[in-house]
Protein backbone atom coordinates (compact mmCIF):
# COMPACT_ATOMS: atom_id res chain seq x y z
CA UNK A 1 0.00 0.00 0.00
CA UNK A 2 2.88 2.42 1.61
CA UNK A 3 4.50 1.40 -1.30
CA UNK A 4 2.22 1.74 -4.64
CA UNK A 5 1.35 5.33 -3.08
CA UNK A 6 5.28 6.35 -3.08
CA UNK A 7 5.31 4.91 -6.47
CA UNK A 8 2.42 7.59 -7.55
CA UNK A 9 4.28 10.21 -5.42
CA UNK A 10 7.26 9.69 -6.90
CA UNK A 11 5.82 9.30 -10.74
CA UNK A 12 3.50 12.19 -10.39
CA UNK A 13 6.89 14.31 -9.09
CA UNK A 14 9.09 13.56 -11.55
CA UNK A 15 5.94 14.23 -13.96
CA UNK A 16 5.56 17.72 -12.41
CA UNK A 17 9.46 18.80 -12.62
CA UNK A 18 10.37 16.84 -16.10
CA UNK A 19 7.24 19.04 -17.81
CA UNK A 20 8.11 22.37 -15.45
CA UNK A 21 12.25 21.76 -16.73
CA UNK A 22 10.97 20.80 -19.96
CA UNK A 23 12.88 17.29 -19.26
CA UNK A 24 11.37 14.47 -20.47
CA UNK A 25 10.45 12.37 -17.18
CA UNK A 26 12.67 9.60 -17.92
CA UNK A 27 15.90 11.00 -16.53
CA UNK A 28 14.02 11.50 -13.31
CA UNK A 29 12.42 8.23 -13.13
CA UNK A 30 15.14 6.19 -14.01
CA UNK A 31 17.46 7.63 -10.72
CA UNK A 32 14.19 7.62 -8.94
CA UNK A 33 13.24 3.50 -9.96
CA UNK A 34 16.81 2.48 -9.21
CA UNK A 35 18.28 4.35 -6.66
CA UNK A 36 14.83 5.12 -4.37
CA UNK A 37 12.92 2.06 -5.32
CA UNK A 38 16.23 -0.60 -5.42
CA UNK A 39 14.62 -1.73 -9.31
CA UNK A 40 17.46 -3.16 -11.21
CA UNK A 41 18.35 -0.49 -13.84
CA UNK A 42 16.93 -2.40 -16.71
CA UNK A 43 13.15 -2.71 -15.59
CA UNK A 44 13.66 0.72 -14.29
CA UNK A 45 14.33 1.81 -18.24
CA UNK A 46 11.38 -0.48 -19.43
CA UNK A 47 9.01 1.50 -16.72
CA UNK A 48 10.32 4.88 -18.07
CA UNK A 49 9.87 4.13 -21.17
CA UNK A 50 5.70 3.93 -20.86
CA UNK A 51 5.86 7.15 -18.97
CA UNK A 52 7.80 8.83 -21.68
CA UNK A 53 4.66 7.23 -23.90
CA UNK A 54 2.54 9.05 -21.64
CA UNK A 55 3.56 12.63 -21.11
CA UNK A 56 4.84 12.55 -24.80
CA UNK A 57 0.92 11.14 -25.69
CA UNK A 58 -0.81 14.32 -24.01
CA UNK A 59 2.18 16.94 -25.34
CA UNK A 60 1.77 15.97 -28.31
CA UNK A 61 -2.22 16.31 -28.91
CA UNK A 62 -2.15 19.95 -27.73
CA UNK A 63 1.18 20.85 -29.88
CA UNK A 64 -0.63 18.86 -33.20
CA UNK A 65 -3.71 21.19 -31.92
CA UNK A 66 -1.74 24.33 -32.01
CA UNK A 67 0.00 23.65 -35.15
CA UNK A 68 3.49 23.92 -33.63
CA UNK A 69 4.53 20.32 -34.49
CA UNK A 70 5.68 19.38 -37.35
CA UNK A 71 3.52 15.81 -38.65
CA UNK A 72 5.39 15.89 -41.77
CA UNK A 73 8.74 15.96 -40.52
CA UNK A 74 8.17 14.37 -37.16
CA UNK A 75 7.11 11.30 -38.94
CA UNK A 76 9.49 11.19 -41.62
CA UNK A 77 12.64 11.41 -38.68
CA UNK A 78 10.65 8.66 -36.00
CA UNK A 79 11.09 6.47 -38.81
CA UNK A 80 14.80 6.23 -38.01
CA UNK A 81 14.25 6.91 -34.40
CA UNK A 82 12.42 4.12 -34.10
CA UNK A 83 15.16 2.04 -35.89
CA UNK A 84 17.31 3.27 -33.55
CA UNK A 85 15.09 2.02 -30.60
CA UNK A 86 14.69 -0.98 -31.98
CA UNK A 87 18.35 -1.64 -31.61
CA UNK A 88 18.83 0.26 -28.87
CA UNK A 89 16.32 -2.01 -26.70
CA UNK A 90 18.36 -5.17 -28.14
CA UNK A 91 21.26 -4.24 -27.13
CA UNK A 92 20.12 -3.24 -23.31
CA UNK A 93 19.54 -7.32 -23.02
CA UNK A 94 23.01 -8.35 -23.99
CA UNK A 95 25.14 -5.46 -22.18
CA UNK A 96 25.79 -5.82 -18.23
CA UNK A 97 23.82 -3.28 -15.91
CA UNK A 98 26.90 -1.64 -15.10
CA UNK A 99 27.68 -0.64 -18.30
CA UNK A 100 23.73 0.68 -18.73
CA UNK A 101 24.62 2.48 -15.41
CA UNK A 102 27.99 4.73 -16.33
CA UNK A 103 26.44 5.43 -19.53
CA UNK A 104 22.75 6.32 -17.27
CA UNK A 105 25.21 8.93 -15.51
CA UNK A 106 27.30 10.27 -18.65
CA UNK A 107 23.69 11.01 -19.62
CA UNK A 108 22.59 12.63 -16.23
CA UNK A 109 25.96 15.20 -16.46
CA UNK A 110 25.19 15.95 -19.77
CA UNK A 111 21.61 17.05 -19.14
CA UNK A 112 23.08 18.82 -16.06
CA UNK A 113 25.18 20.73 -18.38
CA UNK A 114 22.52 21.69 -20.96
CA UNK A 115 20.38 22.66 -18.32
CA UNK A 116 22.60 25.24 -16.74
CA UNK A 117 23.90 26.74 -19.98
CA UNK A 118 19.61 26.81 -20.84
CA UNK A 119 19.33 28.96 -17.33
CA UNK A 120 22.04 31.63 -18.30
CA UNK A 121 21.24 31.66 -21.90
CA UNK A 122 19.37 35.55 -22.01
CA UNK A 123 16.30 35.03 -23.78
CA UNK A 124 16.68 34.00 -27.17
CA UNK A 125 14.98 35.63 -30.56
CA UNK A 126 11.63 34.87 -30.40
CA UNK A 127 11.03 32.45 -33.75
CA UNK A 128 8.06 32.06 -34.98
CA UNK A 129 6.61 28.51 -36.55
CA UNK A 130 6.54 28.47 -40.14
CA UNK A 131 8.01 29.88 -42.91
CA UNK A 132 11.00 27.63 -42.21
CA UNK A 133 12.93 25.22 -44.32
CA UNK A 134 14.07 22.22 -43.80
CA UNK A 135 18.07 21.32 -44.29
CA UNK A 136 20.62 18.71 -43.78
CA UNK A 137 17.47 16.11 -43.75
CA UNK A 138 20.27 13.02 -43.87
CA UNK A 139 22.20 14.45 -41.24
CA UNK A 140 18.82 14.70 -39.44
CA UNK A 141 18.10 10.84 -40.23
CA UNK A 142 21.43 9.56 -38.76
CA UNK A 143 21.61 11.32 -35.48
CA UNK A 144 17.95 10.58 -35.42
CA UNK A 145 18.61 6.92 -35.01
CA UNK A 146 21.34 7.76 -32.06
CA UNK A 147 18.59 9.89 -30.56
CA UNK A 148 16.47 6.58 -30.72
CA UNK A 149 19.15 3.52 -29.62
CA UNK A 150 19.75 6.15 -26.40
CA UNK A 151 15.90 6.67 -25.90
CA UNK A 152 15.96 2.87 -25.64
CA UNK A 153 18.73 1.87 -24.11
CA UNK A 154 18.46 4.74 -20.98
CA UNK A 155 14.81 4.73 -21.11
CA UNK A 156 14.50 8.84 -22.25
CA UNK A 157 12.58 10.59 -24.75
CA UNK A 158 15.84 11.48 -26.72
CA UNK A 159 14.84 14.65 -27.35
CA UNK A 160 18.11 16.26 -25.64
CA UNK A 161 19.34 14.87 -29.02
CA UNK A 162 16.66 15.81 -31.11
CA UNK A 163 15.92 19.20 -30.06
CA UNK A 164 19.49 20.60 -31.08
CA UNK A 165 19.65 18.92 -34.01
CA UNK A 166 16.49 19.95 -35.22
CA UNK A 167 17.18 23.21 -34.36
CA UNK A 168 20.91 23.83 -34.99
CA UNK A 169 21.40 21.41 -38.06
CA UNK A 170 18.10 21.09 -39.76
CA UNK A 171 16.95 24.73 -39.43
CA UNK A 172 13.99 24.15 -37.48
CA UNK A 173 12.22 27.37 -35.34
CA UNK A 174 12.90 26.08 -31.01
CA UNK A 175 9.99 25.97 -30.67
CA UNK A 176 8.52 23.73 -33.47
CA UNK A 177 11.75 20.96 -32.58
CA UNK A 178 10.89 20.96 -29.28
CA UNK A 179 7.42 19.81 -30.04
CA UNK A 180 8.30 17.79 -32.96
CA UNK A 181 11.02 15.70 -30.80
CA UNK A 182 8.08 15.36 -28.45
CA UNK A 183 5.33 14.39 -30.98
CA UNK A 184 8.21 11.50 -32.45
CA UNK A 185 8.62 10.10 -28.83
CA UNK A 186 5.88 8.33 -28.87
CA UNK A 187 6.61 5.99 -31.66
CA UNK A 188 10.32 5.54 -30.87
CA UNK A 189 9.57 4.76 -27.01
CA UNK A 190 6.55 2.29 -27.91
CA UNK A 191 9.53 0.42 -30.61
CA UNK A 192 11.51 0.57 -27.47
CA UNK A 193 9.22 -0.45 -25.20
CA UNK A 194 7.60 -3.23 -27.06
CA UNK A 195 11.02 -4.98 -26.87
CA UNK A 196 11.05 -4.50 -23.41
CA UNK A 197 6.89 -5.93 -23.22
CA UNK A 198 7.92 -9.24 -24.94
CA UNK A 199 10.70 -9.85 -22.99
CA UNK A 200 8.99 -9.19 -19.55
CA UNK A 201 11.16 -6.19 -19.06
CA UNK A 202 8.13 -4.16 -17.80
CA UNK A 203 6.13 -4.75 -14.46
CA UNK A 204 2.85 -3.85 -14.30
CA UNK A 205 2.64 -3.91 -10.61
CA UNK A 206 5.22 -0.91 -11.17
CA UNK A 207 4.92 0.90 -14.23
CA UNK A 208 0.79 1.25 -13.39
CA UNK A 209 1.62 3.52 -10.64
CA UNK A 210 4.43 5.41 -11.84
CA UNK A 211 2.55 6.04 -15.04
CA UNK A 212 -0.66 7.06 -13.27
CA UNK A 213 1.86 9.54 -11.36
CA UNK A 214 3.38 10.93 -14.27
CA UNK A 215 0.23 11.75 -15.94
CA UNK A 216 -1.07 13.55 -13.05
CA UNK A 217 2.35 14.91 -11.90
CA UNK A 218 2.68 16.36 -15.67
CA UNK A 219 -0.81 17.39 -15.52
CA UNK A 220 -0.05 20.11 -12.72
CA UNK A 221 3.08 20.79 -13.86
CA UNK A 222 2.18 22.54 -17.44
CA UNK A 223 -0.31 24.72 -15.42
CA UNK A 224 1.74 25.68 -12.39
CA UNK A 225 4.94 26.93 -14.95
CA UNK A 226 4.42 30.63 -14.55
CA UNK A 227 4.19 30.08 -10.85
CA UNK A 228 6.94 28.76 -9.96
CA UNK A 229 10.25 30.17 -9.51
CA UNK A 230 12.26 28.79 -12.44
CA UNK A 231 15.51 30.11 -12.46
CA UNK A 232 15.82 28.48 -8.65
CA UNK A 233 14.02 25.01 -9.52
CA UNK A 234 16.96 24.70 -12.50
CA UNK A 235 19.70 25.61 -9.94
CA UNK A 236 18.34 22.49 -7.66
CA UNK A 237 17.89 20.71 -10.42
CA UNK A 238 21.04 20.80 -11.61
CA UNK A 239 22.11 19.90 -8.31
CA UNK A 240 19.57 16.76 -8.21
CA UNK A 241 20.55 15.35 -11.60
CA UNK A 242 24.45 15.54 -10.91
CA UNK A 243 24.16 13.81 -7.32
CA UNK A 244 21.87 11.13 -8.94
CA UNK A 245 25.63 10.93 -11.75
CA UNK A 246 27.51 10.30 -8.55
CA UNK A 247 25.00 7.59 -7.34
CA UNK A 248 24.61 5.76 -10.70
CA UNK A 249 28.70 6.08 -11.07
CA UNK A 250 29.08 4.16 -7.78
CA UNK A 251 26.73 1.84 -9.04
CA UNK A 252 28.64 1.12 -12.31
CA UNK A 253 31.81 0.57 -10.71
CA UNK A 254 30.14 -1.30 -7.32
CA UNK A 255 31.23 -4.93 -7.35
CA UNK A 256 28.60 -6.98 -8.97
CA UNK B 1 -10.52 18.25 -39.37
CA UNK B 2 -7.26 18.29 -40.33
CA UNK B 3 -5.05 15.33 -40.40
CA UNK B 4 -3.21 16.86 -37.18
CA UNK B 5 -6.57 17.39 -35.18
CA UNK B 6 -7.96 14.40 -35.65
CA UNK B 7 -4.54 13.07 -34.73
CA UNK B 8 -4.51 14.81 -31.87
CA UNK B 9 -7.80 13.63 -30.77
CA UNK B 10 -6.64 10.08 -31.05
CA UNK B 11 -3.80 10.05 -29.35
CA UNK B 12 -5.79 11.85 -26.49
CA UNK B 13 -8.00 8.90 -26.62
CA UNK B 14 -5.43 6.59 -26.19
CA UNK B 15 -4.04 7.97 -23.35
CA UNK B 16 -7.14 8.58 -21.33
CA UNK B 17 -8.58 5.69 -21.96
CA UNK B 18 -4.97 3.37 -20.97
CA UNK B 19 -4.78 5.84 -17.99
CA UNK B 20 -8.43 4.68 -17.23
CA UNK B 21 -7.33 1.37 -17.31
CA UNK B 22 -3.98 1.68 -15.15
CA UNK B 23 -5.81 3.88 -12.71
CA UNK B 24 -8.81 1.30 -11.96
CA UNK B 25 -5.46 -1.36 -12.28
CA UNK B 26 -3.48 0.02 -9.02
CA UNK B 27 -6.35 0.90 -7.22
CA UNK B 28 -7.62 -3.36 -7.15
CA UNK B 29 -3.59 -3.57 -6.49
CA UNK B 30 -4.15 -1.08 -3.50
CA UNK B 31 -7.51 -3.05 -2.76
CA UNK B 32 -6.47 -6.07 -3.26
CA UNK B 33 -3.28 -5.12 -0.29
CA UNK B 34 -0.66 -6.22 -3.10
CA UNK B 35 2.83 -4.78 -2.88
CA UNK B 36 3.74 -3.52 -6.01
CA UNK B 37 7.51 -4.85 -5.77
CA UNK B 38 6.13 -8.53 -5.47
CA UNK B 39 6.55 -8.89 -8.85
CA UNK B 40 3.26 -9.48 -11.10
CA UNK B 41 1.89 -12.28 -13.32
CA UNK B 42 3.56 -12.19 -16.77
CA UNK B 43 1.05 -11.63 -19.62
CA UNK B 44 -0.68 -14.85 -20.69
CA UNK B 45 -1.94 -14.24 -24.06
CA UNK B 46 -4.19 -17.22 -24.14
CA UNK B 47 -5.87 -16.54 -20.84
CA UNK B 48 -6.30 -12.80 -20.83
CA UNK B 49 -9.34 -12.69 -22.50
CA UNK B 50 -11.11 -15.21 -20.39
CA UNK B 51 -9.20 -13.64 -17.02
CA UNK B 52 -10.53 -9.73 -18.15
CA UNK B 53 -13.68 -10.06 -17.02
CA UNK B 54 -12.32 -10.86 -13.59
CA UNK B 55 -10.93 -7.75 -13.36
CA UNK B 56 -7.88 -8.31 -11.68
CA UNK B 57 -5.03 -5.98 -10.88
CA UNK B 58 -2.92 -7.49 -13.40
CA UNK B 59 -5.18 -8.00 -16.23
CA UNK B 60 -6.62 -4.32 -15.77
CA UNK B 61 -2.45 -3.25 -15.94
CA UNK B 62 -1.45 -5.19 -18.83
CA UNK B 63 -4.64 -4.46 -20.54
CA UNK B 64 -3.61 -0.43 -19.79
CA UNK B 65 -0.20 -0.64 -20.82
CA UNK B 66 -0.97 -2.71 -24.10
CA UNK B 67 -3.24 0.11 -24.88
CA UNK B 68 -0.90 2.89 -24.09
CA UNK B 69 2.12 1.34 -26.38
CA UNK B 70 -0.32 0.06 -29.05
CA UNK B 71 -1.27 4.48 -29.36
CA UNK B 72 1.77 5.79 -31.05
CA UNK B 73 0.89 2.79 -33.58
CA UNK B 74 -2.64 3.51 -33.98
CA UNK B 75 -1.95 6.85 -34.34
CA UNK B 76 0.74 6.04 -37.44
CA UNK B 77 -2.22 3.84 -39.14
CA UNK B 78 -4.26 7.12 -38.73
CA UNK B 79 -1.95 9.10 -40.38
CA UNK B 80 -1.02 6.71 -43.37
CA UNK B 81 -4.96 6.57 -44.20
CA UNK B 82 -4.67 10.38 -44.23
CA UNK B 83 -1.82 10.78 -46.48
CA UNK B 84 -3.51 7.91 -49.19
CA UNK B 85 -6.33 9.98 -49.00
CA UNK B 86 -4.38 13.66 -49.67
CA UNK B 87 -2.15 11.98 -52.20
CA UNK B 88 1.24 12.39 -50.53
CA UNK B 89 3.29 9.01 -51.51
CA UNK B 90 6.34 10.15 -49.46
CA UNK B 91 4.24 10.18 -46.53
CA UNK B 92 2.75 7.16 -47.17
CA UNK B 93 5.64 5.19 -47.76
CA UNK B 94 7.28 6.64 -44.56
CA UNK B 95 4.63 5.73 -42.62
CA UNK B 96 4.01 1.93 -43.99
CA UNK B 97 7.75 1.85 -42.97
CA UNK B 98 7.10 3.43 -39.69
CA UNK B 99 4.62 0.29 -39.24
CA UNK B 100 6.97 -1.95 -40.57
CA UNK B 101 9.57 -1.14 -37.97
CA UNK B 102 7.63 -1.53 -35.14
CA UNK B 103 6.15 -4.85 -36.52
CA UNK B 104 9.77 -5.89 -36.98
CA UNK B 105 10.41 -4.95 -33.04
CA UNK B 106 7.40 -7.05 -32.13
CA UNK B 107 9.02 -10.24 -34.46
CA UNK B 108 12.57 -9.42 -33.03
CA UNK B 109 11.72 -9.53 -29.25
CA UNK B 110 10.06 -12.43 -29.97
CA UNK B 111 12.41 -14.38 -32.13
CA UNK B 112 15.92 -13.84 -31.15
CA UNK B 113 17.10 -14.60 -28.11
CA UNK B 114 18.98 -12.36 -24.99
Amino acid sequence: MVIALLLIAGGAAAGAFGSLLGLGGGILIVPLLTLGFGLPLREAVGVSLISVIVTSGAAAAVYLERRVADLRLGMTLELFTAAGALVGALIAFLVEERLLAALFAGLLVYSAMSMWRAGRRKGGAPDGVTGYVVRNRGRGAVASVGAGVVSALLGVGGGLVKVPVMHLVMGVPLRVATATSNLMIGVTASAGAIVYLARDGIDPYVAGPVAVGVFVGASIGSRAAHRVPLPQLRILFVAVLLYSAVLMIRRALAVG
Amino acid sequence: MSLEASIARLLRLGVYLSMTLLAAGVIALLAAGISPLAGAPPLDPAAFAADLVDLRPDNLLWLGLLVLVATPSVRVLAALVGYLRSNEPRMVAVSLLILVVIAASIALALIVEP
